[in-house]
């Protein structure tokens, strides 16, 4: 899965937890889940559980801590792939 | 320094289904899940905690310039349960000291670095929708924004 597959992936996990349709349209490496797409913290576990789930990974604290933007979680994500597949 | 937190209960029983699979293991202690499952209501305790830990959080990231997504990183105790609610939150080598009031449709924590500042915190709570207003004008020291409410400290 390449880094644009990815953040496909991701905005349909992200998507049921945001209003802000504008801002999901155009999402991309730079978007903030909290300041652009107003995600509730509480959610942003259900995102974390959801790209466990949907990826296959286990996302450990240190790694949830820069959870913030689509960036972070992109980078997250292919770090723990590349490990599972190691 | 302020912080404070207002939870819509009613919004967070339809938004967040704590009761998930490694949800609460995500965000809380293992004493906190302690306080959880022993609760008498253990709904209200999901949230007072997680209030606790928000309120905390304000603070912590303003001082400090951090901004992670840290829950479990933020530790919570309860020093009563009468009434109003007195905690701490610890964070690294930080201690905010918090109060909390819980309502039938909502709870607010407030969070300051000195326990004897708790009193002094002016609030005030606007429900939807009396909150459209230009607040930002009244210079409060922190804002909460959840679902049918307003909070703001002074």
């Amino acid at each position: 899965m390449n880094k644009e597959e990815i953040i496909e992936a991701l905005k349909t996990i992200v998507e049921p937890y945001s209003e802000e349709v504008s801002a999901l349209a155009h999402i991309d490496e730079n978007t903030d889940f909290i300041n652009d797409l107003k995600i509730n913290s509480a959610n942003l576990v259900d995102i974390v559980l959801d790209i466990e789930e949907k990826f296959n990974i286990e996302i450990d604290n240190d790694s949830m801590a820069k959870m913030l933007t689509v960036k972070a979680t992109t980078e997250i994500i292919v770090q723990k792939l590349e490990a599972h597949a190691g | 320094m302020l912080g404070n937190d207002i939870v819509d209960l009613d919004l967070a029983k339809t938004q967040s289904n704590w009761r998930r699979k490694n949800y609460l293991n995500k965000i809380f202690t293992a004493d906190e899940q302690l306080l959880i499952t022993s609760a008498k209501n253990p709904d209200d305790m999901v949230w007072l905690l997680w209030s606790m830990k928000e309120s905390a959080y304000k603070i912590y990231n303003r001082k400090t310039g951090i901004r992670n997504f840290a829950p479990k990183s933020l530790n919570c105790v309860i020093h009563s349960d009468t009434g109003q609610i007195h905690g701490t939150v610890n964070v690294d080598d930080n201690t905010y000291f918090t109060k909390s009031d819980i309502y039938t449709t909502y709870l607010h924590t407030i969070a300051s670095v000195e326990s004897v500042k708790l009193k002094d915190i002016s609030m005030a709570i606007y429900k939807s929708p009396n909150h459209l207003f230009d607040y930002k004008s009244t210079n409060p020291g922190c804002v909460s924004h959840h679902g049918q409410y307003l909070a703001l400290v002074y």
